[in-house]
């Protein structure tokens, strides 16, 4: 670790410096840690009901499966999406910022039915948007069309179910009788690599979508929620990008730098201090190449080439994400003499991507797609309730 | 508050008393002006009041980020807002402020949201605001806002005349995609028949023959119709009545609640133009915990089978116990699976219901509520308030009863939240839920359930231990009754019903009991070291052990685990007779299950596993209590509690070795005293005295008076064979069966205390 500060002295680092207070205060330093504190132990237990022992009949007993975050996975690798997925649909899922949301499985879903769901959704979301009007006008068409359509060419793994798209297009208010309809929301059901123990563990009759995404007005979202609710008994909850997760996709992102550039790593920390600081930091991706690979080598040994080759497989660990984001972290408090780790990392981008702790996400890059939504799929299922 | 924070309203008691007032009284005149004077001041430094003058101030171009000033301002007029409301002139400044874009956009939407007037909005601040709308670049959200916002306090605006005078310039914004619903709602409430013009209805029909027949402008046409009809050609339906939308007015909960603080002769004036029940915003975020409604699948069934749809009930459809059993065969189960929880008649279907999907379906539903609630929901500020979580729980609770049985999620989320819960909130309704969770494995349970439980169990109230040593006996008692009800007698193997697919050897549920019961048993043992002894937790952890020592007898499960040290010796020297008593039954029971065992080991030829060790324990505690509470042999070598003979004489007190028996012992002591002191008890001592020349005039004298008696009270005279066994039975009388139990199963009955050895503990 001393070699490696020594080394990053003489590099600069920071390109970009920004000390502004939060408009919003609502977020008081305890809360950042509270939270902090929840979050992990709320994974830190990972436990299927059941276990092989338990015995209700108003339980359900699914494998055991190892409910925390993996600590090592596959290093992002160029992957063949864009030969596979139709180039419409993945224009769009890479061009979108999305709002996650993790879905519980979904009752009764057929992949065949697409059509007549879109049907019953768009009638939903006209009932929807009725409400509250005194009477029925006739003649007031129905300005929402729905699709719904099939990712093909998502999917890893045999056990993880074909991915959803779903579209509403809608007509301006005064557009002209022959204007075309445009895309006012539109969103998305996956599952990437899902754990293949939860999967198979759940009957028949339940598909397993867990991670979705939405952009659009927050009217159309929950009004769409609220027709997954009801027709497949499922629920929705806010996805946020934890800590750890932003970390990982920082290492992720910064390990695919030598095959397309990263442009910049920028990462935005919250600090509790009175009133809270906003830490924006801003890497050259240069420095951030140089001193993740530095942190793989240690790892690996010399000549770790041919052996990653000989593997095959590219894996990081956790262990050098953490030691990627202590140099970062070290080097920052060599210059500013403020630790970060204090701290909480809200939101971190780079040419492939960014993500916020909110739970927006943008993929901008979809050579990269698959590794990031495996890790979000990931999160997803860790907040499964059972 | 109106009045006290108005600006610029003239000091109207100098002017109006200052006539009024003679020369003579200048004096005091001077001293009311002082007053006057500080009143000003100190009107002047009120933050509010400093708050407004700001925001009336503030100069345009200000940055918003970063300014700290801005930000207090705004969090006092918020504050002030959703409290009490604004008066007129804060309105006006706010308004004013907001409109004219001084400080960027987002400030402005700020602003509008919380512009709720305490009693009337000055028409001429939403005239001057409507100016601003087409001045300023205010984002198409932001005008709707502030629209919906004139719609909502429309019958507060204390005139109407010059909004009126500027009809013209608002109907200009009828041509804006966005604006048009809303500004055809508030020209609604405007339009008089002057305003009716040709030009104007030629415009609105433009527009409708453009968007179709919408119904904001179908009823602003109506109204023109009924003002005009020859300009309005247009057929209208009849049975339009009002087209305009009950728009989610933010304003409403708040204004609602501000009328409510403000009294009567506010409220009454006000209902503002669009009357619609508004679902709290912040509710609604919440929503996790609401019960869905109970809708049938019809959407779903008419797809799929067509030809089946006549053929199933829906579960909505029945109304009593008699319906439900007629269609048992054909129900259908509801769209959401939560709404079950709404209706104990669904309960019923779902007590027999043996669907594992369907089952899974409620458990997703029901985990997912509780771990947005207490799990999640901490990140969000969602405050944890009880008003909706309380209900849950219950009715959570409710139904697990009813059911007999706990719901896995709950399970599963309880072995998270236990790590994060503080042992309060909601305490009764988590302890709850935590007695109805199913066996644990007993591979698992020390990491699942003990470790956060004795942490919370160290560092929380007397209370909290006693709510928890209830709750693990509870916990304990639907184990074994759990047990006692699907074990079968001729396997050692627990073979469940064929509807659960998970057994469990015996064993392994013994092995998970036995770890419990330590576990209880350590926690007692320390937590009463902790308490000092506190006899309300030794009454729930003798609570606890009297489910434990019963377990053959009462739940067929073969095992004995005796209470360790740490409890056993609390209850036995307790100041209160109860816990003696009660341990002395508790030893009772566990007698007569060692006996039994021992029996049904005999007949059954059957290997029966109760170790010896716990023999051994079972026999050493008979020896120590009766040793203590029937011999008067304390402290003897055998008896485990060995402290040096110098260092008891040392302790000077006499007799020592009697100081627990049952006259000595400090439970017993006072009846002891009462027997002495009783009549009936003294003749009988008499008579018997009267044998022994030496202490008849010690009797009499005592018979004499009281006083006296205490002085020369002997109460080792009570040991003797005869008034032992009156003495016995005078405990007896007072309700210590447990003492009666005990000495009738430990003790052979005709022999003298004097030299009665120790019972004999048949379970050997």
């Amino acid at each position: 670790m001393e070699r490696h500060q020594n080394r990053y002295n003489s590099i600069l680092l920071i390109t970009l410096l920004k000390y502004y207070f939060l408009k919003e205060t609502r977020t008081p330093r305890n809360n950042v840690v509270v939270h902090r504190r929840r979050k992990s132990k709320s994974y830190r237990l990972s436990y299927r009901s059941g276990l092989g022992a338990a015995d209700s009949r108003l339980g359900w007993s699914p494998a055991l499966t190892a409910r925390r975050l993996n600590t090592s996975r596959k290093a992002a690798g160029i992957s063949n999406i864009a030969e596979r997925v139709d180039p419409g649909q993945l224009a769009l899922l890479v061009k979108t910022e999305w709002q996650l949301s993790y879905v519980t499985p979904l009752h009764q879903f057929r992949h065949t039915q697409l059509k007549s769901y879109a049907r019953q959704l768009s009638a939903f979301i006209a009932a929807g948007k009725q409400q509250g009007l005194a009477v029925e006008v006739e003649g007031l068409q129905t300005t929402f069309r729905v699709s719904f359509s099939l990712v093909q060419g998502m999917t890893q793994s045999d056990e993880d179910a074909e991915s959803v798209l779903v579209q509403i297009h809608s007509k301006r208010l005064f557009a002209r009788q022959d204007e075309p309809q445009k895309p006012v929301w539109s969103g998305w059901l996956t599952c990437i690599n899902g754990n293949p123990d939860y999967l198979r563990a759940l009957p028949k009759d339940f598909v397993c979508l867990p991670l979705f995404g939405c952009s659009g007005a927050d009217g159309l979202s929950a009004l769409v929620k609220s027709w997954f609710q009801q027709s497949f008994d499922c629920c929705f909850g806010l996805l946020e990008i934890s800590h750890t997760s932003l970390q990982w996709l920082m290492a992720l992102w910064t390990n695919c730098h030598a095959e397309s550039g990263i442009q910049h790593l920028k990462m935005i920390w919250t600090l509790p201090a009175a009133p809270p600081l906003q830490v924006t930091y801003t890497v050259d991706p240069e420095d951030a190449w140089e001193l993740w690979s530095s942190v793989r080598k240690g790892k690996g040994g010399g000549g770790g080439g041919e052996e990653e080759e000989e593997a095959g497989e590219n894996y990081i660990d956790i262990e050098e994400v953490t030691s990627f984001m202590q140099g970062l972290k070290s080097h920052f408090y060599r210059h500013f003499r403020l630790d970060l780790s204090a701290g909480s990392l809200n939101q971190v981008s780079t040419a492939l991507g960014s993500a916020k702790y909110s739970g927006r996400m943008k993929i901008s890059n979809s050579r990269y797609m698959i590794t990031t939504l495996t890790l979000l799929t990931e999160c997803a299922l860790l907040k499964m309730p059972i | 508050m109106a009045a006290t924070l108005s600006l610029t309203g003239p000091p109207d008691l100098d002017l109006s008393s200052a006539s009024d007032l003679s020369v003579s009284s200048r004096s005091s005149n001077r001293s009311l002006r002082v007053a006057e004077k500080e009143r000003k001041k100190k009107k002047a430094e009120d933050p509010f009041v400093l708050a407004l003058k700001y925001f009336s101030d503030v100069e345009a171009g200000t940055p918003v980020n970063g300014n700290d000033e801005v930000e207090r301002n705004m969090v006092l007029v918020e504050k002030l807002a959703y409290s009490k409301g604004l008066s007129p002139e804060a309105i006006s400044i706010m308004l004013e402020f907001a409109m004219s874009l001084r400080m960027g956009t987002s400030l402005c939407a700020r602003v509008l949201k919380c512009l709720i007037p305490a009693t009337l909005v000055p028409q001429e601040a939403v005239v001057r605001a409507v100016v601003w709308l087409s001045v300023g670049k205010i984002p198409v959200s932001t005008q709707i806002l502030f629209i919906k916002w004139v719609l909502t306090v429309f019958d507060m605006i204390d005139a109407k005349d010059q909004l009126r005078a500027v009809y013209g310039f608002i109907f200009n914004f009828v041509t804006e995609e966005n604006l048009c619903p809303f500004i055809c709602h508030l020209l609604y409430l405007l339009t008089r028949k002057e305003s009716v013009r040709v030009f104007r209805v030629r415009k609105l029909l433009e527009l409708q023959s453009r968007l179709g027949r919408q119904p904001f402008l179908l009823s602003l046409l109506s109204l023109y119709k009924v003002f005009c009809p020859e300009m309005v050609m247009l057929s209208i339906p009849s049975r339009i009545k009002s087209g305009f939308r009950n728009h989610n007015m933010p304003w409403k909960s708040a204004l609602i609640a501000v009328q409510k603080g403000a009294g009567p002769h506010v409220a009454a004036g006000i209902s503002p133009a669009s009357t619609t029940i508004k679902t709290n915003p912040r509710k609604r975020k919440r929503c996790h915990l609401e019960l869905p409604v109970m809708t049938s699948v019809v959407s779903k069934e008419a797809q799929t089978e067509p030809s089946s749809c006549g053929k199933v009930v829906p579960l909505v459809q029945l109304h009593s116990f008699a319906q439900l059993l007629e269609n048992m065969h054909r129900i259908e189960l509801p769209a959401q699976m939560g709404s079950l929880l709404g209706s104990s008649l669904a309960l019923q279907y779902l007590d027999c219901v043996q669907d594992e999907s369907a089952l899974l379906r409620l458990n997703f539903w029901l985990g997912y509520a509780l771990h947005e609630e207490f799990l999640f929901c901490g990140d969000r500020g969602a405050s944890q308030n009880s008003q909706e979580a309380l209900p849950f729980l219950d009715r959570l609770l409710s139904t697990q009863h009813f059911l007999q049985e706990g719901f896995s999620c709950s399970e599963a989320f309880l072995y998270k939240f236990l790590n994060v819960w503080d042992g309060s909130l909601l305490r009764p309704q988590i302890l709850g839920l935590l007695s109805n969770i199913p066996v644990v494995p007993s591979a698992q349970i020390r990491q699942l359930l003990f470790e956060p439980l004795m942490q919370l169990f160290f560092t929380s109230s007397l209370f909290f231990k006693c709510g928890l040593m209830e709750c693990l006996n509870n916990m304990l008692l639907k184990w074994l009754t759990w047990h006692s009800v699907y074990a079968l007698e001729d396997d050692l193997d627990i073979s469940l019903n064929s509807h659960t697919s998970i057994n469990m050897t015996l064993s392994g549920f013994k092995d998970s009991v036995m770890e419990l019961v330590d576990f209880v048993g350590r926690l007692a043992s320390l937590g009463l070291q902790l308490e000092g002894c506190h006899s309300l937790l030794l009454s729930f952890v003798l609570d606890f052990y009297e489910t434990v020592c019963d377990m053959f007898m009462k739940y067929g499960l073969p095992l004995v685990v005796m209470p360790p040290p740490g409890v056993f010796y609390p209850a036995l020297f307790a100041t209160d007779p109860v816990s003696v008593d009660r341990l002395a039954y508790i030893m009772h029971r566990y007698k007569v299950n060692f006996t039994s065992a021992k029996s049904q080991e005999e007949l059954t030829k059957q290997a029966f596993h109760i170790s010896r060790q716990m023999v051994r324990e079972f026999n050493h505690y008979i020896i120590v209590m009766v040793n203590c509470l029937w011999n008067s042999k304390m402290f003897q070598l055998d008896m485990g509690l060995s402290l040096g003979e110098d260092l008891l004489l040392k302790s000077k007190v006499p007799q020592y070795w009697a100081s627990f028996d049952l006259v000595h012992h400090p439970a017993f002591m006072s009846y002891a005293v009462d027997f002495h002191h009783r009549p009936g008890c003294i003749i009988q001592q008499r008579s018997y005295e009267i044998t022994r020349d030496g202490l008849t005039l010690n009797i009499n004298i005592f018979s004499l008076s009281v006083l006296a008696w205490r002085k020369d009270m002997d109460l080792n005279s009570i040991k003797d064979s005869k008034p032992w066994s009156w003495y016995l039975e005078f405990l007896v009388s007072q309700g210590y069966d447990g003492l009666k139990q005990f000495v009738q199963s430990n003790i052979g009955r005709q022999q003298l205390p004097a030299d009665e050895g120790p019972g004999d503990s048949g379970a050997t």
